[in-house]
């Protein structure tokens, strides 16, 4: 009885205790519970921004994670739900229009705007006496046909501002003053005319920063990039004591990237609420003015007396000019648009695949790159990624162990020849040593036989797990140097992967080295997106 | 000693039950009303105000989720109270599908207006497109589709840092309210100002598709429209469609970034215009109790000298010295009807 009675009032004073605890428990949780953390899918661009967003974790008490992607991944993304992030960032809002069929993002503000414009190295303006006058995509095109310079830009399918600058282009060539229609597509004489245009453009790539960088690292011409991309560019080019790039605004074809933040609602009010904050700060006067500072306009009126001297007049950057850009076209015309660039407008690619199918990568590793051969040459597969040949596209196979073993070449486009050079991978048996430098020589010797590399954008694609026997390094490295062509070297890793001499491969050709093993259809789009 | 502090835990309980239970009748002396609201009215919902009288005098709160007037009538009803869309086309939607609505009232209205830029505006004025009467602007809705349907060029206006044809944005007809009531307005105006029947809807379709196939990408949002042209600047969108109550609720909320722009956006009344009618459409009892409680006139005052929602109570709607937002006439006099439903749905169908 008594031992009965013990365990009564225990469990009172047991359920007191607890209530106690969640009333306690629960205080807890609204002032000193773990920080909120907002993930937001971001474009590239922004990571210009990265030492603002840190001063706002501090300010806001909000963690913030950016991912980086390019706006058609952005696109994609939103379109299967948005799954583990927060809030979206594209360089324009056209794409979470296109992307958010679930009605997911609400709360969605323009950050900041900038045009999408040409620039081109201060001498080859000077010669060609571009400075301080209006220039349209015709002219430029004239002068592109006349050879008279050449010009890196992002690919139209996987990045705003390579699909912003072709859209453009595709308006002024057609002389189009208001929405682009399905037959203004058909015109005889676009595809002509587009393709020259684009025959101008040497290297590409998948997103707007790392054509940027791509530029800081090699030696180009000019390149189509946001304005204030070129202002950052611009600013490494003058500290290194080389010549910074001059603005052109294309009138006739130009667009405006309007930056909108927004947040993907899956229904966590407190997620919400830290997204707030994260928003009114960045859109506070004090933070504008920062953000301002790095090449960006927040206000149309002007720029700010402080960040003047960051629009440098002498760049060809005009802040007084009225930015008027072309009235992009309704969905299912822009859809079309994007996939004749990837179909038939674009420079055809002269892709060499090096497959390394050496013993280490049995197993994971073969499955893994087999099932990358199926994204990118089953045209039905690249397809759903605007990744899809285009007619005049060569594919060549190179399989690879402590020496070539197979070589393919593809010169058209036949659905059915892709489908049978991936069964006959499917058949290929790994084992032996690795010697990616004898298959990528090899890749790049086939290019100097036979192709005028001018007609293509070139890459080689080495899909390995990276750990290859050196004796053939020196020899690529001659051999790429003697050949003096502009050939990324692109590397997808596999397998028990190491990166090493991945990176020096991608260093000397000014390329860059992907995972193929974490979200591999993305890893494709990039290196596509680069040629 | 046992019982004392099994006497101390009871003492505890009673306390924390006696606290609860007061937070519980607390929340619970008012009814929580659940329903689906256009995205235009959440400033006014959101607003503390608002909420304040809502609860203590008509001891109701507003639950809503955001939806499009003509998407809340399709969606699942299941739970909800009532629906606030932004027109009386969503009203004789609902009244179509689910039969007559149980009480519906209008709570407020606002009309179509014109967004643009002081440059533009003097521009149009220049061709007579534009009037000004009382400080008040306003469209000859006519001369506009005229405008643009003979292609003219901004430049050929005197604009010559505008790039392409004369056009008024909107956003798309098809998923967002404003746009649609735009077309409405537009078909009107093409039928020869008179409001278009079922009837005749296809003599003016092949203009009315030639002024919309030329806007090419539209926003489905209103305010993502009106963001975009606060924004962007003359170049990016030179005029644009949208409701009245955008920029006064803009310039109540943010009166200073309102004070920066004053001179150059401006407000322009088309003539005739249409009315964006906000009607309530009451589900069940509880949702009848929302109607009365809008219709305070604390509440209707709140909607709008801060929200810029007009009542049809002519004592709210009056515009003191102190108004923010000039050239705003007190009173609307050119208003059309909107085309009855079954017009609208095949103006819509043939802009797709």
């Amino acid at each position: 009885m008594k031992k009965n009675n013990n365990l009564k009032y225990g469990r009172i004073f047991a359920a007191v205790l607890a209530a106690f605890g969640i009333v306690l428990g629960l205080a807890g949780c609204q002032s000193l519970g773990p920080k909120e953390t907002i993930h937001i899918l971001s474009g590239s661009e922004n990571k210009e921004l990265e030492e603002i967003l840190k001063e706002c974790e501090k300010k806001t008490g909000v963690d913030i994670e950016m991912t980086y992607k390019g706006s058609v991944d952005i696109m994609h993304i939103l379109k299967e739900g948005a799954d583990g992030y927060d809030a979206v960032w594209p360089a324009s809002g056209l794409w979470i229009s296109l992307g958010d069929t679930g009605h997911l993002v609400k709360h969605d503000e323009s950050v900041s705007t900038t045009p999408v414009v040409f620039g081109i190295k201060q001498s080859i303006v000077e010669e060609l006496g571009l400075a301080g006058k209006d220039v349209s995509v015709k002219d430029i095109l004239e002068m592109i046909r006349a050879g008279k310079f050449s010009f890196c830009m992002t690919s139209a399918t996987q990045s705003n501002s390579g699909a912003s600058a072709y859209i453009g282009f595709l308006y002024a060539l057609l002389d189009k003053k208001e929405a682009l229609t399905s037959e203004d597509l058909s015109d005889e004489n676009l595809k002509q005319n587009i393709s020259d245009l684009l025959s101008g453009v040497d290297r590409s790539s998948g997103s707007s920063d790392w054509l940027k960088d791509m530029f800081l690292a090699g030696n180009f011409d000019a390149m189509v990039n946001y304005e204030c991309l070129i202002i950052d560019a611009n600013e490494k080019l003058v500290e290194e004591g080389k010549e910074p790039l001059y603005v052109i605004y294309p009138y006739d074809g130009l667009s405006l990237a309007d930056s909108p933040l927004g947040y993907v609602d899956h229904g966590n009010d407190r997620k919400e609420e830290a997204f707030l904050k994260v928003q009114e700060y960045l859109l506070s006067d004090e933070v504008q003015k920062q953000i301002e500072a790095t090449g960006r306009r927040v206000d149309y009126n002007g720029v700010s007396d402080e960040n003047k001297a960051v629009f440098k007049k002498e760049w060809g950057i005009d802040v007084d000019r009225i930015l008027s850009p072309i009235t992009m076209p309704s969905e299912k015309v822009l859809l079309k648009a994007l996939n004749l660039y990837q179909t038939s407008f674009r420079k055809p690619s002269l892709n060499v695949y090096c497959l390394d199918f050496s013993g280490s990568m049995s197993g994971e590793g073969r499955d893994q790159l087999i099932e990358a051969m199926a994204q990118v040459i089953l045209q039905e597969n690249a397809e759903a990624n605007l990744l899809q040949a285009e007619e005049d596209d060569v594919n060549i196979v190179i399989t690879f162990d402590s020496d070539i073993k197979n070589i393919y070449v593809l010169e058209d486009t036949d659905a059915k020849e892709f489908e049978n050079l991936y069964h006959t991978l499917e058949q290929e048996e790994p084992g032996g040593g690795t010697n990616m430098y004898a298959a990528a020589a090899k890749g790049l010797q086939m290019i100097a036989d036979s192709y005028d590399v001018r007609n293509y954008t070139p890459a080689i694609i080495l899909m390995t797990d990276g750990v290859s026997m050196d004796g053939d390094k020196e020899y690529f490295t001659n051999l790429y140097g003697k050949f003096g062509m502009d050939v990324p070297v692109f590397s997808i890793m596999f397998g028990d992967a190491q990166s090493q001499q991945l990176d020096e491969l991608a260093q000397i050709t000014n390329a860059r080295v992907f995972d193929g093993r974490e979200d591999l259809v993305s890893a494709f789009r990039n290196v596509k997106g680069y040629n | 000693m046992k019982s004392k502090l099994a006497g101390f835990c009871v003492l505890l309980l009673v306390i924390l039950a006696g606290s609860g239970y007061y937070i519980y009748q607390n929340r619970t002396t008012s009814i929580r009303l659940n329903g689906y609201l256009g995205g235009e009215k959440i400033g006014f919902f959101e607003d503390e105000e608002v909420q304040k009288i809502l609860k203590k005098e008509y001891q109701i709160e507003f639950d809503y989720s955001r939806a499009g007037s003509l998407d809340m009538v399709t969606a699942d009803l299941g739970g909800r109270d009532y629906l606030f869309p932004s027109s009386q086309t969503a009203l004789e939607y609902y009244n179509d599908i689910h039969g007559k609505a149980l009480s519906d009232e209008i709570i407020f209205n606002t009309p179509i207006v014109l967004y643009s830029h002081k440059t533009v505006v003097d521009a149009l004025i220049r061709q007579g497109a534009v009037s000004v009467v009382d400080d008040v602007y306003y469209a000859d809705m006519t001369k506009m589709t005229e405008l643009i349907l003979t292609d003219t060029q901004w430049s050929d206006l005197g604009l010559k840092e505008l790039y392409g044809f004369v056009s008024i944005d909107t956003t798309d007809p098809a998923r967002s309210n404003s746009g649609n009531m735009f077309a409405a307005l537009l078909a009107n105006v093409l039928n020869g100002g008179k409001t278009v029947t079922k009837a005749e809807v296809q003599k003016i379709m092949p203009k009315l598709r030639e002024i919309f196939s030329g806007l090419g990408y539209m926003e489905t949002s209103s305010s993502d429209l009106f963001n975009q042209f606060l924004r962007m600047g003359v170049g990016a969108k030179p005029i644009i469609a949208g409701y009245e109550n955008q920029l006064l609720e803009y310039a109540a909320q943010n009166p200073d970034e309102y004070a920066k722009i004053k001179d150059d956006i401006l407000i322009i009344y088309p003539t005739p215009t249409v009315w964006s009618t906000h009607v309530y459409i009451a589900l069940d009892e509880n949702g009848k109790i929302g109607i009365n409680a809008l219709l305070d006139e604390k509440v209707q005052r709140i909607a709008w000298e801060k929200h810029g929602f007009r009542s049809n109570n002519y004592d709210v709607t009056v515009i003191e010295d102190s108004f923010q937002v000039k050239g705003v006439p007190e009173e609307i006099t050119q208003v059309m009807n909107m085309p009855e439903y079954d017009a609208m749905k095949e103006i819509i169908e043939n802009l797709q």
